[in-house]
């Protein structure tokens, strides 16, 4: 006996109106290597599987200034696209320490944000991005920013009837660029201790930030973006004090917990660390932009 | 539920088979196929001893349902040899001495074919990259790196001679 049911629509509306016929006993199927893992484990129970396998339209990446992801592109594909090894290069940085390349080819950014992980790796560089998810529902379609999305540890704003189909960035102005950091225990298929997500954008002398981002993974219930740190950033020369001061400001934000992978000591003085890393990362990357 | 047909290609070879939608491509290899090659072990995505290739890319089939898979091309270690003897891998690996217990290499193999198909000339870090996702518990990884390294030079010099 099957433990579910399958489904295989074969268009959005299709894939929306099975969601709002089986509300919370559905789940959706992209790369399956979350939820799979999930139902085996004993830990989700859908008695409606519904796969995105064979839905149109989601897997499309479009960088015109700005950026869309479809739901489905997988990890793999950010790697391999070359308009985004430039500005977006925190954004490769994030999806390539993921799993082994198995999970990288399959794994999607739709399902790394539904499964909101609080230490999911492409999430901080979404947030560092000013990323917005799209929610299609039986009523029509909104738009809600990355950091209202999650909830909480596997918790997102997503109702039960709706899909995510795809995650929007805007524009980045010139003299831009990103950086992601991760720490591990080892450097390949390691859940992370801490992962940090920047974004800096210079003004004309290469010497002031205009326009900064910081975002933390694995040291709170959600990824969490640190206005604190940006603030401390924003009009200041790049560089020592006011990297020190955004590290600081990104300490005293965190919560971090103590587990199996380290304690919350030790990620708190992780952070200050790879914010500050990823900063640096940004400048000479911003400088060395054409 | 019924179970479901589903047609896929399993080394070059049509198969068609009813299955329940709750299995893992792995499962029905093995189970209804007796393709017993591809390793059963850790159903995490951590080991990857049930790698597989689903249209050239690898992935761990444990994760994978037989459904998904409808319609796909799907590469086991069965599938790697051929009339004229070993693959360039395989036979590499023997080469090497790289196959102690055995049970990750078919694992092993398949993610390496799936980069060598895409990187011809890979570097020993490229290559240790590549098999971040295959764990061995024997060998250390040297003479796996060693076996990779010889095969992507012999199978590079046969495509340049061809």
């Amino acid at each position: 006996m099957s433990r579910f049911e399958y489904h295989e629509p074969g268009s959005v509306a299709d894939a929306v109106d099975l969601a709002a016929r089986f509300g919370e006993e559905a789940s959706f199927l992209a790369g399956g290597t979350d939820l799979i893992v999930q139902i085996e484990r004993g830990r989700a129970a859908p008695r409606h599987v519904i796969g995105l396998v064979r839905v149109p339209g989601l897997d499309g990446i479009e960088a015109n200034g700005h950026l869309t992801l479809g739901a489905r592109v997988t990890h793999r594909a950010i790697e391999r696209t070359p308009a985004l090894a430039g500005t977006l290069r925190g954004l490769v940085e994030g999806a390539e320490v993921i799993g082994g390349h198995q999970v990288r080819n399959v794994a999607t950014v739709g399902g790394n944000l539904v499964n909101a992980s609080p230490a999911a790796d492409l999430v901080p560089c979404l947030v560092a991005l000013d990323a917005d998810v799209t929610l299609v529902g039986p009523d029509g379609e909104r738009e809600l920013p990355v950091e209202r999305f999650l909830l909480g540890p596997n918790r997102t704003a997503r109702r039960p009837e709706e899909l995510l189909t795809r995650v929007r960035m805007p524009a980045l102005p010139a003299r831009t660029a990103t950086a992601f950091l991760k720490a591990g225990r080892r450097r390949a298929m390691e859940i992370s201790v801490v992962c940090v997500a920047a974004r800096l954008t210079l003004d004309t002398s290469l010497e002031h930030c205009l326009q900064a981002r910081v975002a933390l993974g694995a040291v709170a219930p959600t990824t969490v973006r640190v206005p604190a740190a940006e603030r401390a950033l924003e009009g200041q020369a790049v560089g020592g004090a006011a990297f020190r001061r955004a590290a600081e400001a990104a300490q005293a934000a965190c919560r971090p917990i103590d587990d199996v992978r380290a304690s919350a000591a030790f990620r708190q003085h992780l952070v200050g660390v790879l914010v500050r890393r990823a900063l640096d990362r940004c400048v000479e990357r911003a400088r060395r932009a054409p | 539920m019924p179970k479901i047909p589903i047609a896929l290609t399993i080394n070059g070879e049509p198969h068609e088979v009813l299955v329940e939608p709750d299995r893992t491509l792995l499962d029905v290899l093995r189970s209804d196929l007796g393709l017993t090659g591809t390793k059963t072990n850790c159903l995490d995505a951590e080991c990857g001893v049930c790698t597989v290739l689903v249209d050239g890319l690898a992935v761990n089939s444990c994760l994978y349902l037989a459904v998904v898979a409808t319609g796909r091309a799907i590469t086991t270690i069965e599938g790697l040899a051929s009339a004229g003897g070993l693959h360039p891998l395989q036979a590499a690996f023997v080469e090497h001495g790289a196959v102690q217990c055995g049970y990750c290499i078919p694992g092993m193999i398949l993610s390496a074919k799936a980069y060598l198909d895409e990187h011809p000339h890979p570097s020993e870090l490229q290559i240790r990259e590549a098999l971040a996702g295959n764990l061995c518990r024997c060998t250390g990884y040297q003479k796996i790196v060693d076996a990779v390294l010889a095969a992507a030079r012999r199978m590079a010099a046969t495509a340049v001679a061809s």
